[in-house]
Order: structure tokens, then C-alpha cells, then sequence
């Protein structure tokens, strides 16, 4: 859609707590890796800009909140998703196990028009950390199975493939979200109340 | 995936209801260590909505958790064990009715129902129950529907907190009382009032001047009006008889008896939010009325806020002094200072006070709008009171509000129950639906009348009213369910109180920062929180700022628009 102005990706990470979600996050974002987060403040979405074929999108990155621990992940979350990220930790097999069940959830959750050919993106990470558990083989037979999905072995801590990766995400998010204009424009004028740019451009808030 | 939840919290919250959702967030947000629990599998308890499959679900769901365990092992000496539960302040569902057939080609079955099977659509493309239930999850139905005023408690509360950007709203497009015996638009905006047909330009002056009036607030117009009506005072002032009616039944949603200061307060409400987002003062959350509690403990997770629903809730454990010691959840003792919970979890032993107000309230699927129009419409219709009937709040939602698939509607109603749902809105109903009339009456004429393919009438107790504390140990505080406000008001004003009790002089929540204030370094940062704290001053003067950019109508408009009418007038 050329008249287009901005767009906006919204992308959502999820995986078993403490394989890192957060720090891809942050490793990509904001260039920094800490091996501990404070518990009083978490990670909500964190925001960037890249560029795809020429074109700069803006991809909001958004965490679970830590909701995901006790299965507590409303659905609120995922609405509108324009890709869903899986990560699970190389050295941890349990976290390997939970993909299909957050795969899912997630199919269950945001109900996308097409769940076949939604987008989703494996990362497999922590790579730095020994001994493996899961090998990269195996991921990439779990992402044959489930009709190709594009998996990236990371590791947040040495930014090892976590730029590859996003770009990887940000290309399958808009892919998805330019095929799916009807889906994109399902619910136009929308209000943000925090958004000012998003208020203008609604025709709706003219009284006249 | 087996964690096991930390034993110790300086708050816990049952229930993820609209009152206990915005204590979880206060307190999290400044900085208590906050559990967030809900035997149910889904956020917003009575203040939920459901897809269709799931609807049937919590219909007459007792609110008794059974256990079989035996609890007492997990009591020390002199400690006593209270199951959560009661039947009294649970919602009631009266019925649930198909109006349309199961499958396609099959004859219908209205069992329950009493209506007559030619009414149903004969067209190829009429619903049946199963192409209905294989959009389920394109449902979202509200069993506590609200709006928000666009200048209201709750959507500056969400503006100033920062938990706006969680949450995404549709502007109600217009609002109809019925007039007359047919829906009327209600001229609510300057220009609604200019362009109105149906109101004289003698009309127009006189309803622009009462407005600007009520809105000035000249305290000098009301002398004398202190024990009269609004309804009086109208009159007083020469409305016309249809003037009153907009006035009196839409823009103030008062009855004949509410009196003349509630009545002016109410008008202020009402046009003070004009002009802010759309052509009428109110939003809609997106999805539906239940994803707000979900920003909420969005916001209150981002901050720490643990949460767990689907656990199982075994008790509350008391000591001898009847003070709350700890909650059993499966076999884990976990202990707080403070509980708060929902009024619906309350254990037996302390309901001590009995609802006497009750909510009527019905949910419809229907298949087209009750006032068809090019564009889709989101509508509140204010439906007035006649013959011993209360008024009738009602919200149509179609398929851009993300609550209903595509050649749907939805329309809620609520009103102050005198005998029960059925009856209290039967006049609503047979007025503004087709089941009931014969196809060959009404003909094939443009106004079709929309029929409803699925309905569900239920009670909900009001407990807003009932003095919560009595008998309460004191560091439990009792969130009442949903009320029979439009907006979130009356919550959001009891859960600033309950905050405000446990946690005295400190702030309600301040705004959080923007996810890209927060810097997260690395170990030798040890100062995140500060660090977005600093910022808070001047964004909001920004977003408020923006804000002002869109108010394209504020109250001061209506003194000018009293000279456009003038100027009208002289053509």
C-alpha cells in the first residue's frame, strides 16, 4: 500500500521465563547485556527502527512482563500481532519442548486470519553457554515440520546473530502484514490515546 | 515449566476484576511486591468479556472453589481456615437462548424460546448456531459493558498513568433515545445541534443557551432549584416538550425524579467530553470492555506484579485475632501484609451484608443494526422510562470494535432491575427487534428490523453501595463488582480508596515511564528505577499539549456557538 505513511510491526516474544527473551530484546534495542534484571522494573516493548528493501518500519518489540511464568499471559497481548518469535535456551531441553505448546497458545490466542502461514521466527539461544542439550539440527527439523520456519541460534550476551535475526523478524512481519492489508485495515480509526500522530489521521475526530 | 511462586508479598490481590486490577497496578507501580491471583483460567472476573463458546462456560458457574484436600495440616495453633466462595454476590444468569437453528437446512428449534419459528430469516445466507460458534472467537461479549467519557476519571486516569499506551478505544458514533415511538439521533454536539432536523432554529436557540448555561455553571441559575427536579427546571425554562426529552432522558440520562443539581451535573458531564475524540463525548476499549483490566496488570506486571491465574485457591488462613495471615494456594502457604479481593471470593463466614439493589442486564447477537445506516455505527441509546419502567442504558458494537464477526451486531442492556431481566426489558425488545413481529407485518420494507440470533439475559447483584468493612478483618479490603455507571467512575474511586488506605501519603499511580526511558545497563547500573522516575514532569506537559491540539469543541465553544446560532438566526 504506497499511500501508507507509517508502519508500524508489532512483534511478540515468547518462550519459557528465562531463556532470554528480554535480553535479545535489549541486546537488539539498546546494545546492552546484564545477567541480572531488576525485578522492580521489567521489560515492556521496546521499540526500533529499521529498514527493510528500502523501506524504514518501525518494529515494536513486545515482552511477555514476566505474565508468561504461571501461564498468565492474557489475551490482550497478542492482539495484532505481525509476527510471534519462539525462543528456547540451547542448553536447557525443557524450554526446546514448550515451543509447540506456545505455538499454540499463540495460534489460539491472537486467532490470525491464516495460521498456516502466520510468521514465526525460532531463536535458539544462548549459544555461548555449555553443554548443548539441544542440537541445530534437531530445532531446524521442528521448523521443517511446522512449515519452515526461519531459525537463528543467538546468543544475547555476545550479540552473536541477534541483529541477523531481527532483520530476519522484521522482513517476515511486514511480508505478513503487507498480504494481509484486509487484516491490517479490519479495524481503521482506531483511538490511541497516547498517540498523537495515530489521532490526526483519524478522520472521526472531527466534529464538523 | 513448574515454578513455584515465592511465599512471601507485601500485597496480594484475588480476583482480576477492574477494582482489584488497578490496586495491583498502584501497588506495583510503587514498587510493592505484589501476587496477582485468580482462580479463574481468564482476566476480569465479573468484569470479563467471552468469546461465544466460552460464555456458556461461566453461565451459573458457582463461585465455590471445592477442595478435597485436608487443610487443616497446614495450620499452625490457633489458626483458622476460611474456603473462597459465596453464592450472594455472584452474577445470575436467567437464559440462554438460540433464535436460530442449529445447522443449515434444518427446521428450528426454539425450545426455550417462545417465539415463532417463521420468524428466522429465510434468506440462503441466514446464520445458523454452528456458522455462528465457528466465529467464536471473533466474540468478545462484555457482561459488564461500559463506555468512557472522553474527559472522564478513567481515560484521563489512563493518560496520566501511562497505561494508555496498552489499550486502544473507537469513538461512539452517536447516541439515540427513542422518541416518539422510533429511534431518534440525539443532537449532543454544536454541529449535531445545527444540522438537526428534527429541532427548530427557536429550538436551537434554547438548547444552546440551557447547555452553555448548565456548563458555565452560574451558580446564581439554580437558586431555588435546590429541591426541585431537573425535570421542573427544564420546564421552568421553556424547553419544548422534545427539547426535555433529548435533555432530560440522553444528555443528562436522568429520569422524571432526579433532581435539578444531579440533573446539571450530570449535563456537565456529558458535555464537558465533547469534542475530544469524536462527534459524541464517549470511547469504547477495542475488543471489548475486558481488555481493560488487562492493561492494568500489563502495567502492574511491567513493575513486578507476579501473576497466576487457573491456581488453585484453597483458603485464607487467619489467626487467633482474626487477622489475615497467609493464603493457601495448592499446598503453598503465601503469606502478605494486605488482601484485597473480589466481592465474589469472599468467604462465607464474612458476608455480612446482603445486596439489595440488583442490575438487570441482557446481551444480543443480532444481525443487523437496530438503526441501519451506510456507515457502521457504534451507538448508545438511552432509552427512556415509562410506565414504572426504569430507563435502559443500551451499547450496540458491530465488527470494527473487534467484538463481533462481520454482518453481526451486539447490543447490551442494563438498568436498575424492578422484577428481572426479561421483564424489565421486554418493552425495549419488542420495539427494537424483528423476532417478534410477523415477517409478512413488518414486509420487505427498508427498516427491516434486525433479529436476534442468540440472547442472554442474567442479574448481577449492585454492591457499590454495601458497606464493605463490616466485619472485615482490617487488612482485607473488598472490591464491589460492577455498578450501573457508564464509565469506570465509581471503580476507579473505590480502588484509589482502598490504595489510599493500605498505602497512606503515597501516590496513585504516577506515570510510568516510556519503555524507552528506562535504560537498562549493565551490573554496574544499579539505579533503573530512578532513572525513569526523573523523567516524569515533562512528557505529561507534552501529552497534554497534544491533547489540546484535538479539542476542537471545548465548553468555551458552546458560548460561541450560542452566536452562531444568532447569526443563523438572521438569515
Amino acid at each position: 500500500m504506497a499511500t501508507r505513511k507509517k508502519v508500524l510491526l508489532k512483534v511478540i516474544i515468547l518462550g519459557d521465563s528465562g531463556v532470554g527473551k528480554t535480553s535479545l530484546m535489549n541486546q537488539y534495542v539498546n546494545k546492552k547485556f546484564s545477567n541480572q534484571y531488576k525485578a522492580t522494573i521489567g521489560a515492556d516493548f521496546l521499540t526500533k527502527e529499521v529498514i527493510v528493501d528500502d523501506r524504514i518500519v518501525t518494529m515494536q518489540i513486545w515482552d511477555t512482563a514476566g505474565q508468561e511464568r504461571f501461564q498468565s499471559l492474557g489475551v490482550a497481548f497478542y492482539r495484532g500481532a505481525d509476527c510471534c518469535v519462539l525462543v528456547f535456551d540451547v542448553t536447557a531441553p525443557n524450554t526446546f519442548k514448550s515451543l509447540d505448546s506456545w505455538r499454540d497458545e499463540f495460534l489460539i490466542q491472537a486467532s490470525p486470519r491464516e495460521p498456516e502461514n502466520f510468521p514465526f521466527v525460532l531463536l535458539g539461544n544462548k549459544v555461548d553457554l555449555e553443554p548443548r542439550a539441544i542440537s541445530s539440527k534437531r530445532a531446524q527439523q521442528w521448523c521443517q515440520s511446522k512449515n519452515g520456519i526461519p531459525y537463528f541460534e543467538t546468543s544475547a550476551k555476545e550479540a552473536l546473530n541477534v541483529e541477523q535475526a531481527f532483520q530476519s523478524i522484521a522482513r517476515n512481519a511486514l511480508t505478513q502484514q503487507n498480504q494481509t492489508v484486509d487484516l491490517y485495515n479490519e479495524f481503521p480509526d482506531q483511538i490511541k490515546l497516547t498517540n498523537t500522530t495515530n489521532r490526526n489521521s483519524n478522520g472521526d475526530s472531527c466534529a464538523c | 515449566m513448574d515454578y513455584e511462586l515465592p511465599s512471601e508479598f507485601d500485597l496480594i490481590v484475588v480476583g482480576t476484576g477492574m477494582i482489584e486490577s488497578i490496586v495491583a497496578a498502584a501497588a506495583s507501580r510503587i514498587g510493592k511486591r505484589v501476587l496477582h491471583i485468580d482462580s479463574n483460567n481468564y482476566y476480569g472476573g465479573l468484569w470479563a468479556s467471552f468469546n461465544l463458546d466460552s460464555i456458556s462456560n461461566i453461565l451459573n458457574s458457582a463461585s465455590n472453589i471445592e477442595t478435597n484436600l485436608e487443610v487443616k495440616q497446614f495450620l499452625t495453633e490457633n489458626e483458622k481456615i476460611y474456603q473462597f466462595g459465596n453464592d450472594a454476590f455472584h452474577m445470575h444468569t436467567h437464559s440462554q437462548i438460540w433464535h436460530i437453528p442449529e445447522k443449515a437446512n434444518e427446521q428450528t428449534e426454539t425450545e426455550q424460546s417462545d417465539l415463532p419459528t417463521e420468524c428466522i430469516q429465510k434468506e440462503e445466507e441466514s446464520w445458523t448456531q454452528e456458522k455462528l460458534l465457528k466465529n467464536s472467537r471473533k466474540f468478545n461479549i462484555d457482561i459488564a459493558p461500559k463506555l468512557h467519557f472522553a474527559r472522564g476519571d478513567f481515560v484521563e486516569l489512563l493518560i496520566s498513568s501511562n497505561i494508555a499506551r496498552y489499550s486502544e478505544f473507537r469513538s461512539v458514533s452517536r447516541v439515540l433515545t427513542w422518541l416518539n415511538g422510533q429511534l431518534e439521533v440525539v443532537p449532543c454536539s454544536r454541529s449535531d445541534v445545527f444540522s438537526s432536523t428534527k429541532v427548530s432554529v427557536i429550538e436551537k436557540r434554547m438548547l444552546m443557551k440551557l447547555l452553555t448555561s448548565c456548563v458555565d455553571g452560574d451558580e446564581k441559575e439554580f437558586v431555588g432549584y435546590e429541591n426541585k427536579t431537573f425535570r421542573t427546571y427544564l420546564k421552568d425554562r421553556k424547553l419544548t416538550d422534545n427539547l426535555i426529552h433529548y435533555v432530560l432522558y440522553a444528555i443528562a440520562m436522568a429520569t422524571d425524579t432526579t433532581p435539578c443539581l444531579e440533573g446539571v451535573e450530570n449535563t456537565k458531564r456529558f458535555l464537558s467530553s465533547l469534542g475530544r475524540f469524536g462527534k459524541t463525548p464517549f470511547l469504547y476499549s477495542m475488543y471489548g470492555s475486558g481488555e481493560i483490566t488487562q492493561a492494568f496488570c500489563r502495567l502492574s506486571a511491567v513493575f513486578g506484579g507476579v501473576y497466576a491465574l487457573s491456581q488453585p485457591l484453597n483458603g485464607l488462613i487467619f489467626n487467633n485475632e482474626n487477622k489475615f495471615k497467609s493464603l493457601l494456594c495448592g499446598q503453598q502457604r503465601i503469606s502478605a501484609e494486605h488482601l484485597v479481593m473480589g466481592i465474589e471470593k469472599l468467604p462465607k463466614e464474612f458476608v455480612n451484608f446482603t445486596a439489595t439493589q440488583f442490575i438487570s442486564r441482557a446481551v444480543f447477537v443480532i444481525d443487523r443494526s437496530i438503526m441501519a445506516s451506510e456507515k457502521e455505527n457504534l451507538t448508545l441509546l438511552l432509552f427512556p422510562p415509562e410506565d414504572g419502567k426504569n430507563p435502559c442504558t443500551m451499547i450496540e458494537v458491530g465488527p470494527l470494535t473487534g467484538t463481533c464477526p462481520k454482518d453481526t451486531y451486539i447490543v447490551h442492556m442494563f438498568t436498575k432491575q424492578t422484577t428481572n431481566p426479561e421483564e424489565d426489558f421486554k418493552h425495549c425488545v419488542e420495539r427494537l427487534f424483528g423476532n417478534s413481529k410477523n415477517e409478512s407485518e413488518t414486509g420487505e420494507k427498508e427498516n427491516l428490523l434486525p433479529n436476534v440470533l442468540w440472547s442472554f439475559y442474567y442479574t448481577v447483584p449492585n454492591t457499590v453501595n454495601l458497606d464493605l468493612k463490616n466485619g472485615i478483618p482490617k487488612n482485607i479490603f473488598v472490591c464491589p463488582g460492577p455498578d450501573l455507571d457508564l464509565d469506570y467512575d465509581p471503580a476507579i474511586a473505590q480502588a484509589k480508596a482502598i490504595f489510599n488506605e493500605i498505602y497512606p501519603d503515597l501516590e496513585f499511580l504516577p506515570r510510568a515511564p516510556d519503555p524507552e526511558e528506562i535504560i537498562i545497563e549493565g551490573e554496574d547500573n544499579n539505579n533503573i528505577v530512578t532513572e525513569g522516575e526523573n523523567l516524569t514532569d515533562q512528557p505529561i506537559d507534552e501529552a497534554t499539549e497534544a491533547v489540546a491540539d484535538l479539542q476542537i469543541e471545548t465548553s468555551n465553544d458552546h458560548g460561541e456557538g450560542s452566536s452562531g446560532i444568532e447569526q443563523g438566526e438572521a438569515e
